[in-house]
């Protein structure tokens, strides 16, 4: 078991470059305070750094009456983008996600889902892209469970040992809490990672996987704005993908290896971003200590 | 080599001024495309709206002005002349088709077909659940859709409960249709059925009958009111197309509410056809070229018959953008998908297909 599980760990090491983790990292902002036009401060939200404030706006404002927009972060100035299913999509796919454990992620649970839900076998066509529309909508509704399951998880002022609970602890239990939102299905998820990796549907699929990222370390209260807002979202992409897949062919009681695969691979990144960051800061000391060194020779630098 | 390169700007610009000049005349037309977009988001919020609130737009008006190409003509006066190019059209249309598209249109449309799927209906436990499904190809003249959805039905998905009506407003292209037909396997053909409508007024149709012999004058029974039968009724058909038709249609607005109205709750409206490759330049570029100077020209060589195809891109080239058309399926009260916008551009958006959804609450 151990064997095998280390064999698939290689995958989500291969990204992590950067301190992850590390919630005391050598540059992280705790918290980002700007007084606003209004005059009372308000806190800016970790949303994606290096996006500018045009684009931004631009983002948040919808055009088109149906067209799906999806953001990939957290805002507070701007309101949350409709979702991408309208009320008929969804009376179809309520019935259909029905079918999944029996039918898996297929034209035919569509297809009876939306006789179930009172249409035609022929109204599955209003869903773009078919099954792919199904799992989509897997993917959306347990990402926006998460949000539920967050107070339920760490109701507020919760400590353990009367210590607040660490970010990467929060990480690591959402995490988990979204892989349990698979056992419902697992025994048709390879089925699904395959239709998700059509050339067609890769993008639409890296979306959902980055925002589930950044919802996650938004639930878990990660605030940094620096370089790590990509470090940390690309590296528990990785790690969540890699948990996703272990997940679909363990066979033991209540996913438990999953779970400590998925604790040894966090516990990797936290370890390599350590690691990194202490290379780093010797790295730094060292030049500007040389660089001191040399100027205190008298050489112009 | 400058001039020939200077050609195309010189040409572009012909188009634009054109365009422009046909929009003055019309102001009608810019109208209308406001109130679309507008009453698009509207619709969406709604996902609903009776069907007798017909704004004036989409009630059939023969005095009023509509485009022909680049020309500015009335709704009745469009209405004749697209019978007559297809008219002369109708016996070489496939050849043509083929020759100007590079037989490309047969990707189009076995895509199209098979991304509706005609005829899937998954059986379940207990008793059958499967349900007629009756298809309405509506300026299908010479069967191209009809036939590969006959095929995907019965062939594909074993479904022979499966029956296509094919409309079409010419005889000529209905008789062509016809005859090619023939080929097709038995249980198929009883499963055609065609009919000569206007698709904006589907309660007026007539089968296609004795105009089918040459001999037969014109004038006979086709035109005679006496042997036009009902029509198709409300809520009956389970799936509505047109392919590379519905942009000779002199009301398109009319025509959509008429598929709404045709369609039961819960059936699909699906549309193929020419639209706007904006957002590829170069190829929109080499499509523009090919299609004011090669186009007209193999019609010419090959048809005998220049005008008519300039008439056919110029009306591509009048055609609404896939987010116009897109609003304009809103406005008549379907649905579309949140996902895709509600289309699906093929070829880098020189066809797109459009597709909405009957509300059940209909």
């Amino acid at each position: 078991m151990q064997k095998r599980s280390d064999a698939t760990g290689v995958l989500p090491l291969l990204s992590q470059w950067w301190s992850v983790f590390a919630v005391n990292g050598p540059i992280s902002v705790p918290e980002f305070w700007v007084v606003s036009s209004a005059g009372a401060p308000r806190l800016l939200s970790p949303r994606r750094p290096l996006l500018s404030r045009a684009r931004l706006c631009r983002t948040a404002n919808g055009s088109g009456p149906a067209h799906h927009r999806s953001r990939t972060y957290h805002s507070y100035d701007h309101p949350a983008p409709a979702g991408p299913f309208n009320e008929a999509e969804e009376a179809i796919l309520v019935a259909a996600y029905r079918q999944v454990p029996e039918h898996g992620f297929s034209p035919e649970a569509l297809a009876i889902g939306a006789r179930e839900a009172g249409y035609l076998d022929i109204s599955t066509n209003l869903l773009a892209d078919g099954p792919f529309s199904l799992i989509r909508w897997h993917l959306v509704k347990q990402r926006e469970a998460l949000a539920a399951r967050k107070t339920v998880l760490f109701p507020d002022g919760a400590t353990s040992n009367n210590k607040p609970v660490s970010v990467s602890a929060k990480v690591e239990a959402l995490t988990w809490e979204r892989l349990l939102g698979n056992v419902d299905i697992v025994g048709r998820w390879q089925e699904a990672l395959a239709i998700m990796a059509q050339p067609s549907y890769v993008p639409e699929s890296l979306k959902e996987l980055a925002t589930l990222a950044d919802e996650i370390l938004f639930l878990a209260g990660d605030v940094a704005v620096d370089p790590t807002w990509y470090t940390k979202r690309a590296s528990l992409s990785a790690i969540y993908v890699g948990a996703d897949l272990f997940m679909t062919t363990d066979q033991s009681p209540g996913f438990q290896h999953t779970r400590m695969f998925l604790r040894r691979r966090l516990t990797e990144a936290t370890d390599v971003g350590n690691a990194a960051g202490s290379v780093w800061e010797w790295v730094s000391f060292t030049a500007s200590a040389g660089i001191n060194m040399l100027r205190s020779k008298g050489m112009r630098i | 080599m400058a001039t020939a390169a200077a050609r195309p700007a010189v040409l572009l610009r012909r188009v634009a001024a054109l365009r422009r000049g046909a929009a003055a005349a019309c102001p009608e037309h810019v109208q209308l495309s406001r109130s679309f977009s507008s009453a698009a988001r509207q619709a969406q919020s709604q996902s609903q709206r009776a069907s007798a609130t017909n704004p004036d737009y989409a009630i059939p008006d023969p005095s009023r002005p509509t485009h022909f190409g680049f020309e500015t003509v009335t709704e009745a006066e469009k209405r004749e002349r697209v019978a007559g190019v297809f008219t002369n059209v109708a016996e070489s249309y496939d050849h043509m088709n083929d020759m100007m598209s590079f037989g490309w249109h047969r990707v189009w449309k076995d895509h199209f077909v098979s991304s509706l799927n005609p005829g899937f209906s998954p059986l379940t436990s207990g008793p059958d659940p499967r349900a007629p499904q009756h298809i309405l190809d509506i300026a299908g003249g010479t069967g191209d859709i009809a036939f590969r959805m006959l095929h995907t039905a019965h062939a594909v998905n074993g479904n022979p409960d499966v029956r296509v009506t094919i409309s079409d407003i010419n005889p000529a292209m209905l008789s062509v249709g016809k005859q090619r037909s023939r080929t097709l396997p038995a249980s198929q053909q009883a499963a055609l059925s065609f009919v000569e409508a206007n698709a904006e007024d589907l309660t007026k149709t007539k089968p296609l009958g004795m105009s089918l012999s040459p001999t037969t004058p014109t004038s006979s029974p086709v035109t005679n009111s006496t042997t036009a039968t009902s029509g198709i009724p409300d809520n009956s058909v389970d799936l509505y197309t047109v392919a590379f038709g519905i942009r000779n249609f002199s009301n398109i607005p009319a025509a959509l509410r008429e598929a709404y109205r045709v369609l039961k709750p819960g059936g699909v409206f699906a549309c193929l056809e020419f639209s706007k490759a904006d957002k590829y330049p170069i190829l929109n570029a080499l499509y523009k070229e090919w299609s004011f100077r090669a186009i007209p020209l193999i019609g010419q060589l090959v048809a005998g018959d220049r005008d008519s195809y300039q008439y056919l891109v110029e009306s591509i080239e009048r055609f609404p953008s896939q987010e116009e058309f897109r609003d304009m399926i809103v406005d008549a009260g379907f649905v579309v998908s949140g996902a895709n916008g509600g289309y699906e551009d093929l070829t880098g958006g020189v066809a797109a297909i459009h597709k909405g959804m009957k509300p059940r609450d209909a």
